[in-house]
């Protein structure tokens, strides 16, 4: 059995930046995947992360990225490329850590040899718990890239219904009754 | 002549916490300390349900979820003066503390020890000598020459492919750099160690809350974890069984390898006894409630007031009225407009950025004020304001932390000197040593509860039609966290989240009164402006977590594709 992690990272508290658990959660809600694959909203993981990526296979990240394109533009990473710089130095010891926690399960020989980020572009990552329409626009396009991910990998998946949506985080809050 | 240097993520640093200093003759001669990210979160939650806060509360930060679940919950119990069962504080207190365990022990090997072992030391030392040094220190059984062997081994490797990879990023060879290259080994051997332990206690943390990140068994009132001790699908004896050996091999990791470490190597240090103190008025709330109606604790807080550990003032509850009426938010350097001080229900979060500005507005952190002073929160505070009251279980640690340090030091290390940089990690390898005792004794509590024949895990609140406030507090990791709710009619009206990093991040009040980092770092020795390593050491110190926001990750590398959207 190959183990396999979809994560969607980023906080969903701040717009586009939700976009990889929002992924996630349509993912997990609208399809069924062979055993070893599971489907994870990680928010927004620190060195957590290596042990998310302990003793796989192969990891699928879904997230939101910083690259000057136009919201909603897809682009796809493999772990050399994400590796390319090497870590920063940090003042701040929690930053988010992708190429730290990738490197050190690398040195501990437990990362996983195959490695895809999805990244989307944002415009806007300001508090507010709704996707901006070209992200949202892009979902469809990002869930047909984790399938063809896991085409290559050769894995099984199968579109199922009848779950509902489990994005708690979209829906308004009613207005205050003093406000 | 003076020189400022500022080291922000535009320079040589990433993340969201940005240091200026002003150098003279070698030393630094004032500082800034700012957040360069927008933190206003807080008003997503007006006019949601107070019941489901709590899920949003631990979305704040990716490393602090659970935390900001805890305080979430607190401040609407509070609100409605709900009382929670016995079993839901053992629930919820051996998940705190796993969670502070994993924690520490990520700050103290993976996110600090970079700053004083140095890597590219390791290839020089001895094996064999490395594995008598540490055999010297404890009876832990992984110390052997074969497991230093291989540790360096790794390191070889990765020296000789010329990637240094995870390492790539360390001030190696800097002159303030100085362990001998066995320390740098047992040190580096311990790292690869600490990975195993820390996620053991991360297990036991989603064991309890269903899942990590981001727990899953809180409710307002209690838990959400059924009690059966006959069952395998809920919690039962197998479970607890399960957590338990894994909180004891965590335990013998903490007591047998960090303690021993973090003293050692804060002795050979030992001059940053003297370094890096800053503010030293102390805050902590009490924690680890022992009753359901949450009356005493096992770790008591309270106030210790310019330093003076005589001075000590302990509070009775998560929040005594002394702390509900002393906590107040200045934002006069800070990126708000609106009323400079406020206390944290009246609190606003209007945001009017300016640029950075030395004299002006500097930084998206606001002032955490208590009785209008500046104010340290975190493991230092916390062991300090026990050691004062003479609370036994942190006395028996501190003495044995201070005793082993002053033998490898040669010199008398005392309470006076843990106001240091080296303090703070001290005191925060003394809190492991306290929490991991304490979750034996949470554990037992729990299993000796349920076996009275009580399975109750949650009171079920119901919300007055007028308004009402309330706090719920938390000592975090990182010290005092509390989260200030205010509820009308069964929605909130208004939150705000007082966040421990905030406390020690926090910028000059109106009184021009420096912030903790701000303070720690002045006087602080500088060998070379441009590889700011003692900056790095200080800060560090605090353990700062201002990733309470973004995570959008910055592509440096390449892309293999680029997908057009139709």
């Amino acid at each position: 059995m190959k183990r396999v992690l979809i994560a969607g990272i980023g906080n969903v508290l701040l717009g586009d930046d939700g976009v990889g658990p929002y992924v996630a959660r349509v993912l997990s809600s609208s399809f069924e995947f062979e055993t070893g694959v599971q489907v994870e909203d990680l928010g927004t993981p620190a060195l957590d992360l290596i042990d998310h990526l302990t003793g796989l296979d192969a990891l699928i990240l879904v997230d939101s990225v910083d690259d000057g394109n136009p919201a909603g533009t897809i682009a796809l990473y493999r772990k050399e490329d994400i590796l390319r710089h090497g870590p920063p130095v940090r003042m701040d010891t929690h930053s988010p850590a992708l190429t730290e926690s990738l490197l050190a399960a690398d040195f501990v020989g437990s990362a996983p040899k195959e490695v895809m980020l999805i990244g989307i572009s944002g415009s806007r990552y300001d508090a507010g718990c709704q996707l901006s329409v070209p992200v949202q626009d892009a979902v469809a396009h990002v869930i047909d890239e984790v399938l063809l991910e896991l085409d290559r990998l050769n894995l099984w998946y199968e579109p199922i219904e009848g779950k509902g949506s489990e994005i708690w985080w979209d829906s308004a809050p009613e207005l205050a009754a003093s406000r | 002549m003076a020189k400022r240097i500022t080291i922000d993520p535009i320079t040589r640093i990433e993340g969201h916490l940005r240091v200026d200093v002003e150098v003279d003759n070698g030393h630094v001669s004032d500082a800034w300390a700012s957040c360069t990210m927008w933190r206003g979160i807080e008003k997503i939650l007006e006019g949601r349900d107070p019941r489901e806060a709590w899920l949003f509360t631990q979305r704040f930060c990716g490393v602090c979820t659970t935390v900001h679940a805890m305080a979430s919950v607190r401040s609407v119990e509070d609100a409605l003066k709900l009382e929670i069962p016995a079993n839901a504080q053992y629930i919820r207190n051996l998940v705190l503390i796993n969670h502070g365990l994993h924690d520490h022990i990520v700050h103290f090997y993976h996110l600090s020890a970079l700053d004083w072992v140095d890597v590219l030391q390791i290839p020089k030392a001895d094996p064999a000598k490395t594995s008598s040094l540490a055999e010297s220190l404890s009876p832990w059984t992984r110390n052997s020459r074969n497991e230093m062997k291989a540790a360096q081994d790794k390191v070889k490797a990765v020296a000789a492919s010329g990637q240094l990879g995870i390492f790539a990023n360390g001030y190696w060879g800097h002159p303030a750099m100085h362990l001998a290259p066995e320390v740098n080994l047992l040190a580096f051997s311990h790292y690869l160690q600490a990975l195993e332990y820390q996620r053991k206690a991360n297990q036991v943390v989603g064991i309890l809350g269903g899942k990590t990140p981001h727990i899953q068994n809180l409710t307002v009132g209690g838990v959400a974890n059924a009690i059966n001790l006959d069952s395998q699908a809920v919690l039962g004896m197998e479970r607890l069984e399960q957590i338990k050996v894994l909180m004891d091999e965590v335990a013998a990791f903490v007591h047998q390898v960090y303690l021993p470490d973090a003293c050692a190597i804060s002795a050979m240090y030992a001059d940053w006894f003297g370094i890096g103190s800053g503010v030293t008025n102390y805050l902590a709330v009490p924690e680890l409630p022992i009753d359901a109606k949450a009356t005493q604790f096992d770790l008591p807080g309270g106030y210790i007031p310019g330093g003076d550990v005589h001075a000590v003032r302990a509070f009775h509850t998560h929040a005594d009225e002394a702390f509900r009426q002393s906590v107040i938010e200045d934002v006069t350097h800070s990126y708000y407009a609106g009323r400079t001080r406020l206390h944290p229900w009246k609190g606003e979060t209007v945001p009017e950025y300016t640029d950075w500005q030395a004299d002006k507005k500097y930084t998206w952190v606001k002032a955490p004020r208590f009785e209008n002073k500046p104010t340290q929160v975190g493991p230092l505070a916390q062991v300090l304001i026990g050691y004062a009251q003479g609370h036994p279980l942190t006395r028996k640690w501190t003495d044995a932390a201070l005793d082993k340090i002053s033998a490898v030091a040669g010199k008398k290390i005392g309470v006076a000197q843990l106001h240091s940089t080296m303090g703070r990690h001290a005191a925060r390898a003394i809190r492991a040593c306290m929490l991991a005792e304490l979750s034996q004794r949470h554990w037992q509590l729990l299993v000796d509860n349920i076996a009275k024949g009580d399975l109750s895990i949650h009171n079920p609140p119901s919300f007055p039609s007028g308004e009402i406030q309330g706090v719920g507090t938390h000592e975090a990791p990182r010290g005092t966290l509390s989260h200030w709710t205010v509820i009308n009619g069964g929605k909130i009206k208004n939150y705000q989240a007082v966040v421990p990093s905030t406390w020690n991040a926090s910028p000059r009040d109106i009184n021009g009164a420096h912030g903790p980092y701000e303070a720690s770092l002045l006087h602080s020795p500088i060998a070379n402006p441009e590889l700011p390593l003692e900056v790095l050491r200080t800060i560090h110190s605090f353990d700062p977590c201002m990733a309470c926001a973004c995570h959008t990750f910055d592509p440096s590398g390449r892309q293999i594709a680029k997908v057009k959207v139709l």
